[in-house]
């Protein structure tokens, strides 16, 4: 099964903390990566730039209209996912809580729509 | 430049529709991808399974917690996404647009953060 974790934290709290505790957390997200391609569960990752970057598209009634800004303004920001291949939902609930962001945000752990294409 | 394009649209509402109409949008879905992959753009695209699904991962002072749901409950939820490569961030708001789900939903669009690892 192929799950997508989608990692929400606090972009404020990132920006706030020392050149050196960044260094710190993308030390530990680049273990963490390694240890994933090693065990089989990784797939695709990808980080994002933060929310301010984010622009919403719409159609309405054949017109386009363009938003800047995210589709949901949270409290906790989505950063960046995670494609992961798990044995089940309590194997994908494993990775996703080593995710570094798991202590201090929250991992949404979502399973992937298999559609077979006629 | 990567952009990802995160789709929002209410499945509750999708749930109701006639099966002809869920095919006719599937169609246009195939469509869709064909034209990005044709023109280069296509990068990677899952679709997810709906938010009931969905499992929140937090670790706090070492200890697992899950709940029950998506990290943020909306109106209109995430049902996918589209990894795609653009020019600029014009470039990427046009392929956007051009995402089925835009005309009844919203596409949220965000760029890749590109970084180094040392």
């Amino acid at each position: 099964m192929r799950y997508l974790c989608l990692i929400y934290d606090d972009e404020k709290k990132w920006q706030g903390l020392s050149q050196k505790e960044q260094e710190a957390g993308i030390a530990e997200y680049g273990a963490f990566t390694e240890s994933v391609k090693k065990n089989g569960h990784w797939i695709a990752a990808e980080r994002l730039q933060p929310v301010h970057t984010a622009t919403t598209v719409r159609i309405r009634n054949g017109k386009q209209s363009t938003t800047d800004g995210p589709y949901a303004e949270t409290k906790e920001q989505l950063g960046g996912f995670y494609l992961i291949n798990a044995k089940d939902l309590n194997d994908a609930l494993q990775v996703a809580s080593r995710i570094p962001s798991a202590k201090w945000g929250s991992v949404e752990v979502r399973p992937i729509w298999e559609t077979t294409r006629p | 430049m990567k952009y990802l394009c995160l789709i929002y649209e209410d499945r509750v509402a999708g749930k109701t529709l006639p099966k002809a109409d869920i095919e006719k949008a599937m169609k246009e879905y195939w469509a869709f991808e064909d034209s990005i992959k044709q023109s280069g753009h296509y990068l990677g695209s899952n679709a997810l399974e709906g938010t009931e699904t969905a499992t929140t991962v937090r670790v706090r002072n070492g200890k697992i917690s899950t709940t029950d749901g998506p990290f943020v409950e909306t109106k209109e939820q995430l049902g996918g996404y589209y990894l795609i490569e653009a020019k600029d961030l014009n470039d990427a708001i046009q392929v956007a647009a051009q995402i089925p789900s835009a005309r009844w939903g919203g596409v949220e669009v965000r760029p890749v953060h590109l970084y180094r690892r040392s």
